[in-house]
């Protein structure tokens, strides 16, 4: 990862209605909450570290950020520029759902600078989405979409969602097909999780799942029709047509330093680990101070390093990791390391190391052997 | 016979499981101001947290109260409370031996029990004077007439005019305690006599050694005094002798004909002090031992393991600790294959075996891995000579047995009428041979059945509770060994032999147990990343197959920026979790897998 370049984050914690697996922090919002909730993040934003490093990506995620007004994202995006150096080139994401945006607001974003769109579909068919407690259709979603490629921004990210209640294998084959034949490009496929606190987990028992069998095999599908649409599968549950990969993400997945800014915002800044409140009030009052803040050890980076790094189809290298952390994973983990590639699950090197396919979807018995 | 001796009570009490035996202690020690009222808490002779918990008395215990009666004299009382329950029937007989008299607690609501019965014949059996007592009359549901009826046309004593009372309210306990004096004997013997002292328990103390509880039945024990054990011959050097007390020991000068108390005599084991041994005097000793002596043997036996492989010696240490003051368990070390070093341990029963484990994993702080419970098969080979064998991966092959013999229970169990059809129906299914069946009253019957203890470790007892909705009770003695078809069920998996998975069936069993068993397994062992088949087999014939499906997803499908220290800690936890696993071979399996196949349900 380069180290000489920053991302930023600004969490937007505004949604129309819930969906009922969704644990992030989102709820509904009055003109008013989000005129305050605007005048902190302004506030945070001034007095965030000073940087010199060049800003070369920014997300905007959620939430449903696009309910924010384009007054609201034009003083935010003034306020960025004022404190950072924000490069020609970087990549600026904005998360909306289908039916909140406008022609004119998407016109306003654009001209603001921003030039990447993900947009949360999770099905085509319509009785999936309601299941989900989804507020659009998705002939909303293609109306949408058509507005966003209108107004000028041309990279798209579509979210699906699979094993979900009463989906089966066939129709999250067709909702893959429909997407591929739309041409994003980019897309994100995840499984759902049943995350506790949500109204999915206190329903569990009830709700009709797909099994596992069923569950890696929509998984596979996807992994095999994205691949032959020309997506590369660079990460668990991202693909991505050449040179369209999220930089902002790997960014995570890799190590580089990101602030995040708003409610709930995560930032990795040079070697430490902030997270700011969960709860609303206290960050209107306060933006400015962290709720934690974590100074990483070498073990902890070590252990961040495989766990993240080993999501991309990039991996690891151990001959860096023996040199950053004095540790020789190849032989340390010898007879994990070659159980694990007789199964098919990696592939092991001096140079790399990565998951296959097929190892992506066991990774966490994988890294409990490796961490 | 002495003044003193005359002026001596020596009795127990005995009663079903809850029936009050442990609250009517209690309030006869606080009637008789043996406790004050502000030392007093509850089940007072039950001083182990288990023995509280579970509502049981687990070892014997004596101690001395003195009561002044209605004609105005004092007497001494030696209660004795015995452990209650079926696995520890020898010891609960020795402790009657002690007394010349027995409380028979029956609870107004409950009437007579299994245990009640079997408690009672003990007693009759022990030339005991029996005290009827009815409990619980505080509760609504009590009728005391129909319980009195119950215990003289069931037990056959009389019951007219016992005592009906409430222990827990304290209600009628003066009652009590004038028939102990009007109606138990005094004890006989003479004080004169050459020595002999009946043990009915010892516990082993640091400073002291064994404190061995005695009763004096003929002549006069002092600290001095060179005495022999006569079972083993072993002689000792009496240390100090004194009564018992609730919180302790009192020392006194001697102990004669009639009395209850102990002795120390610098006694490192309590396995040389044997319960129902009798000690005389090295120098004139008597002659003929008191009747009744039978050395005990464990029945059921089981592999006990540390679940961390390294605690090994703490466990040795604690199972010897235990041992001290428990010379039924006995235990030898083994190694299994699947399962490491650990220790084959032996158990009077299936309650004696989850105390000791239950104390193992509170009091020493162990986690522990059992293999499920196996009973002692006596084998002839063909060669002639007979083996016992007590590990069932130690089972001979078929080829080389001539005949095997199992052992069997006389099982009584006692249950309300509407059930009798369907706990026929679980004796019949677990290859019980009717005996026959009595009319309690019009809605009770006492069935009677040889049982083999082989089906009676394996759940019997809850498959009895859930077909007579909890009301059934069970007791049980050894009869006899017998010829039976028996085989040895192995498990494999994936293609490996699990030895401490092995067990014993009857030859027609097996494949109904095999195929439980395989399901149970398959419960137990988490996905893994390769297929892993489960295979039950006789010799080299599988007879039933489960597969465990390869994992095929282990994810955290969703991890950004935000939620990397929780998905962090997520992982952390699934790692923890996988220590927990047991390794065998290639194979994860969870610590229960081995009491699994214990866990049958009703079939």
């Amino acid at each position: 990862m380069n180290k000489d370049t920053l991302g930023l984050y600004l969490h937007i914690p505004f949604c129309v209605q819930k969906c009922r697996y969704c644990d992030f922090c989102s709820f509904a919002s009055s003109e008013a909450q989000r005129e305050a909730y605007t005048e902190a993040l302004l506030s945070e934003i001034l007095h965030a570290p000073e940087d010199m490093r060049e800003v070369n990506s920014i997300f905007f995620g959620g939430g449903t950020p696009s309910l924010l007004s384009e007054n609201a994202f034009s003083r935010i995006f003034s306020a960025l520029q004022k404190r950072y150096k924000i490069s020609r080139d970087a990549e600026i994401t904005v998360e909306m759902n289908p039916g909140t945006v406008t022609g004119e607001k998407l016109s306003a974003l654009q001209s603001l600078g921003v030039n990447r769109v993900s947009m949360g579909l999770q099905s085509s068919h319509n009785e999936e989405l309601s299941a989900l407690g989804r507020i659009h259709t998705y002939e909303q979603f293609l109306d949408s979409l058509s507005l966003v490629l209108a107004s000028g921004i041309e990279n798209v990210n579509i979210d699906l969602m699979y094993a979900i209640p009463h989906q089966s294998v066939q129709s999250f084959k067709e909702t893959l097909a429909r997407v591929i034949a739309l041409a994003p490009s980019h897309i994100s496929a995840y499984s759902l999780i049943i995350e506790e606190g949500t109204p999915f987990f206190r329903e569990r028992e009830s709700l009709s799942l797909p099994s596992e069998e069923e569950e890696a095999e929509m998984y596979a599908l996807a992994c095999e029709m994205l691949g032959g649409a020309g997506y590369r599968h660079y990460e668990i549950s991202n693909y991505a047509k050449e040179g369209c990969l999220c930089r902002h993400n790997l960014r995570y997945w890799q190590g580089g330093d990101y602030l995040g800014f708003g409610l709930a915002a995560h930032s990795l800044y040079r070697g430490e680990r902030m997270a700011n409140t969960e709860d609303f009030l206290a960050y209107l009052k306060d933006p400015l101070s962290y709720e934690s803040r974590e100074k990483r050890d070498s073990a902890a980076e070590a252990e961040e390093y495989l766990m993240l790094g080993l999501r991309t189809s990039f991996g690891i290298s151990p001959t860096e990791y023996r040199a950053r952390f004095g540790r020789d994973l190849l032989v340390e983990k010898k007879e994990a390391l070659s159980l694990f590639s007789k199964h098919g699950l990696l592939s092991a090197s001096e140079e790399r190391l990565c998951l296959t396919q097929k190892g992506f979807y066991l990774s966490n018995t994988i890294l409990c052997e490796l961490l | 016979m002495t003044e003193k001796q005359k002026h001596i009570r020596n009795f127990s009490i005995i009663a079903h499981i809850d029936h009050g035996k442990s609250t009517l202690a209690d309030r006869l020690l606080e009637k008789t101001q043996t406790v004050a009222s502000r030392d007093m808490e509850s089940q007072i002779l039950d001083n182990m947290e288990l023995e509280k918990e579970r509502g049981i008395t687990i070892k014997a215990r004596a101690v001395k109260l003195n009561y002044t009666a209605k004609n105005g004299e004092t007497y001494e009382f030696n209660l004795i409370d015995t452990p209650g329950h079926v696995d520890f029937g020898y010891e609960v007989s020795r402790s009657l031996q002690a007394c010349e008299g027995a409380l028979l607690v029956v609870d107004a609501t409950q009437g007579v029990e299994a245990q009640t019965l079997a408690n009672a014949y003990l007693a009759i059996d022990n030339n005991l004077e029996i005290l009827p007592i009815i409990n619980k009359i505080d509760l609504a549901s009590a009728d005391v007439e129909k319980t009195r009826s119950e215990i003289e046309d069931v037990i056959g004593i009389p019951a007219e005019g016992c005592p009906a009372i409430s222990a827990k309210m304290g209600l009628n306990i003066e009652d009590v305690l004038e028939k102990v004096v009007t109606d138990i004997p005094a004890p006989a013997g003479d004080a004169s006599a050459p020595l002999r002292c009946l043990i009915f328990d010892s516990h082993y103390d640091p400073y002291l050694g064994v404190v061995v509880y005695i009763r004096v039945v003929d002549g006069t024990v002092r600290a001095g005094d060179a005495i022999r054990l006569m079972s083993t011959g072993a002689t000792f050097e009496v240390f100090e002798v004194g009564t018992l007390q609730p919180f302790g020991m009192q020392k006194c000068d001697s102990l004669s004909a009639g009395e209850v108390g102990y002795i120390t005599a610098s006694i490192k084991a309590v396995g040389d002090t044997r319960v129902g041994d009798t000690i005389t005097t090295v120098a004139d000793g008597a002659e003929e031992p008191l009747e009744g002596f039978r050395d005990v043997h464990p029945m059921v036996y089981s592999g006990i393991y540390p679940a961390d492989g390294a605690r090994y010696g703490d466990l040795r240490e604690a199972l010897e600790k235990l041992q001290l003051n428990d010379a039924s368990l006995v235990f030898e070390p083994e190694t299994s294959i699947a399962l490491g070093f650990g220790f084959r341990c032996g158990f009077l029963g299936l309650l004696h075996m989850e105390i000791i484990e239950e104390r193992l994993e509170r009091e020493f702080n162990l986690d522990l891995i059992t293999t499920a419970p196996s009973v002692i098969y006596k084998v002839k080979m063909r060669g002639g000579e007979t083996v016992m064998i007590d590990n069932p991966s130690k089972f001979p092959s078929p080829d080389a047995i001539d005949t095997a013999y199992e052992p069997i229970m006389k099982a009584t169990i006692i249950t309300p009428t509407a059930y009798v059809g369907g706990i026929m129906d679980l004796c019949q299914d677990r290859r019980g041979n009717f005996i026959d069946m009595k009319y309690i009253d019009t809605e009770r019957v006492e069935l009677h059945y040889e049982l083999p203890l082989n089906e009676i470790i394996y759940d019997f007892f809850d498959a009895l509770k859930s077909r007579s909705k909890g009301y059934a009770s069970l007791d049980y003695e050894l009869k006899d060994y017998q010829p039976s078809r028996l085989v040895k069920l192995d498990f494999l998996l994936n293609g490996e032999l699990v030895d401490a998975l092995s067990f014993i069936v009857f030859d027609e069993r097996a494949y109904g147990r095999a195929r439980k068993i395989a399901e149970k397994l398959k419960e137990n062992i988490p996905r893994q990343l390769f297929e892993i088949p489960i295979q039950a087999a006789i010799g080299s014939k599988i007879i039933a197959r489960e597969t465990v499906k390869a994992m095929r997803k282990d994810v955290l499908a969703k991890c950004y920026g935000g939620d990397i220290t929780r998905k962090k800690k997520l992982l952390e936890k699934q790692k923890e979790g996988k220590k927990k696993m047991r390794k065998l071979g290639s194979v994860e399996v969870t610590p229960e897998a081995f009491m699994a196949v214990l866990k049958l349900e009703d079939e």
